[in-house]
């Protein structure tokens, strides 16, 4: 528990959306606290994992509606939704720009549709194209599994999750695979986290020689997360579960880090 | 979950619907699985929890009726978060009579090639054949829909021994419920479908809304009693009355025209809406499928409403409901 109430202590995460009932807590009686909107998606069930994580520091949470919101903010998470619809209204409310700027500082996961924005190129997009925020330098294919009678469930081994011998429950909905990897010189090296066996993937898709610059000689299409400089990237959705080791994983590796060098120095 | 006796005011209310994950036990939304059903190899294919899981990712958005792929297209770039396929939007339906069916496979594949939102289908209440035929090409969620002629008047289908998800339609908290039961992930109100007036929506909204309240304070004594008297089934009346919410997704659905009545819906308590008619029968579908979206996000925001509600066209011409309502009350269809 925190003694001093000092900003240093606080780890502010964002989750982007511009809407939010569940935190206005007079009003829960006439409109359950169950139904916070974002931009769109599901972001109200990340705000609920990430309220239960027991951590030294006080996970603040922030809604982002608007660019101002994202100059509090330590880290982003971007909910999983229609990516389609995300880009649009975060274009909308004039948000692509900041949280591109966002991204090249400070720590950026994205689960499912959120993993789509984060990705440097994107197959199966929509006809004429779609804004992505960028920001991994992967390529991932939407609705890769197929449609949602291909969306499924599997237990995970994910590499430094807490608990790591026990499996995590991954929830793959109409989820997008991560069909390259292909960092550049100058980007920080792509980290995998997890993978899924190469038995899950679509029958119907045929084995792509894995790209010369991924060193690990597997199928990157079994890749289910993955971690590239500061940014965390999920094919699933942790928020749906009631595991909250991801989110922890989130907090603890990508988050907590960058606050260290802000927080120590000037005390 | 474990104190039976006080309908004591519940600290905080999850947002996750129920049956969502689900490790702590109490398998409480129907854990069916239909993995062999398609002798599928992997067996977490068409979970409960992925059923309900994608309708927790079309949350905050907006579902349109299109009946070609062009619509479908002006849909998406508009932001729909999903569209729903069908033959004749429900104000044709109304207005040309006789049976309403599933659409032709074909219309329907035309529209999943041309997006790539989800796309949803309709099926006649209790026509399960039609249920197969849409599963086996890869849709991606089913409205067993008032809207279409009923095939069954006595039972609905059974859900739960499907790969793809259901949406039905409710008037009330027990019909929800009953229909969750059968296997439904995702519910949405009924309102009056092909109407452009907004007047059953709500009154289905604002009655599903005031009988979860009045579960919530009841004891488990009352709970049961009143579980008879709504005709729901106990353990998830008790699931709904702890959470506060219906234990899935709930749209709204039924005579939405302007941006207003979307956000009257949102603000009403529902996750979303679904509009009908009132798009592509308005004078211009894009740019109203778009102030619709808007609305859905900022539906608290009265500033941003007025915005958007600026300069969109003549809205698709309501109708009055009463007994001489063309095509009658869809409405009262579902049992």
């Amino acid at each position: 528990m925190p003694q001093a109430t000092s900003p240093s202590q606080d780890v502010t995460i964002g989750i982007l959306g511009t809407q939010n009932r569940s935190l206005s807590a007079k009003r829960n009686w006439t409109y359950p606290a169950s139904q916070p909107i974002a931009l769109q998606g599901a972001f109200a069930e990340h705000q609920v994992m990430l309220q239960k994580l027991s951590l030294k520091k006080r996970v603040v949470i922030v809604l982002i509606r608007q660019p101002e919101d994202l100059d509090k903010c330590d880290a982003l998470i971007i909910p999983g939704g229609e990516s389609t619809t995300i880009a649009l209204l975060a274009r909308l409310a004039g948000l692509l720009e900041p949280i591109r700027e966002f991204l090249k500082t400070k720590p950026v996961w994205g689960t499912c549709a959120g993993a789509i924005l984060l990705a440097q190129w994107v197959e199966n997009a929509k006809k004429g194209g779609q804004e992505l925020l960028g920001g991994i330098s992967v390529t991932v294919e939407r609705n890769g599994f197929g449609s949602q009678v291909e969306s499924f469930e599997a237990p995970l081994e994910v590499e430094g999750l807490r608990e790591s011998n026990r499996p995590f429950h991954g929830i793959f909905i109409r989820a997008p695979v991560v069909v390259n990897l292909k960092p550049s010189p100058t980007d920080p090296p792509i980290q995998i986290i997890s993978r899924i066996s190469a038995s899950l993937l679509p029958a119907s898709q045929t084995v792509i020689p894995p790209d010369e610059d991924d060193t690990d000689p597997r199928d990157p299409r079994t890749i289910v997360a993955l971690r590239q400089g500061l940014h965390l990237l999920t094919t699933f959705h942790p928020e749906l579960t009631k595991d909250d080791r991801f989110h922890e994983y989130f907090v603890r590796e990508c988050v907590l880090p960058t606050l260290g060098s802000r927080s120590s120095s000037p005390a | 979950m474990t104190t039976p006796i006080q309908a004591q005011t519940p600290v905080s209310t999850p947002p996750v619907p129920h049956g969502v994950g689900n490790p702590a036990g109490t398998p409480v939304v129907a854990p069916t699985r239909t993995k062999d059903k398609d002798g599928g190899a992997s067996g977490g294919l068409g979970t409960f929890g992925v059923k309900s899981g994608l309708a927790q990712m079309l949350k905050g958005g907006v579902i349109m009726d299109v009946v070609n792929p062009e619509q479908a297209r002006i849909a998406e770039e508009a932001g729909a978060c999903a569209v729903m396929a069908l033959e004749r939007v429900p104000a044709d339906i109304r207005a040309e009579g006789g049976v309403a069916r599933m659409s032709d496979p074909s219309m329907i594949k035309q529209i999943v090639d041309a997006v790539t939102i989800p796309v949803m289908a309709k099926v006649r209440i209790g026509h399960f054949v039609e249920a197969q035929i849409l599963q086996a090409i890869g849709i991606d969620y089913i409205d067993e829909s008032e809207v279409l002629t009923p095939a069954d008047e006595e039972h609905h289908i059974n859900k739960h021994a499907f790969k793809v998800p259901f949406v039905c339609g409710a008037r009330n908290l027990g019909e929800a419920l009953r229909r969750i039961s059968e296997g439904a992930a995702f519910i949405r109100t009924k309102g009056e479908a092909g109407t452009g007036n907004v007047v059953e929506a709500v009154r289905h909204q604002r009655s599903v809304m005031s009988e979860i309240r009045k579960a919530s304070v009841m004891s488990e004594e009352e709970l049961y009693t009143y579980a008879k008297e709504i005709q729901a089934p106990f353990h998830l009346l008790k699931e709904t009355a702890r959470l506060k919410r219906l234990p899935v997704v709930n749209f709204a659905a039924g005579g939405i025209a302007t941006p207003a009545d979307a956000a009257l819906m949102m603000q009403l308590g529902c996750d979303g809406v679904f509009v009908g008619s009132g798009i592509f029968h308005s004078e211009n579908p894009a740019k109203r499928a778009r102030a619709i979206v808007q609305a859905v996000t900022h539906f608290n925001n009265p500033k941003i409403l007025a915005e958007i509600s600026e300069d969109l066209g003549p809205a698709m011409v309501g109708l009055t409901i009463d007994d001489n309502l063309k095509g009658g009350r869809l409405a009262g269809r579902g049992w």
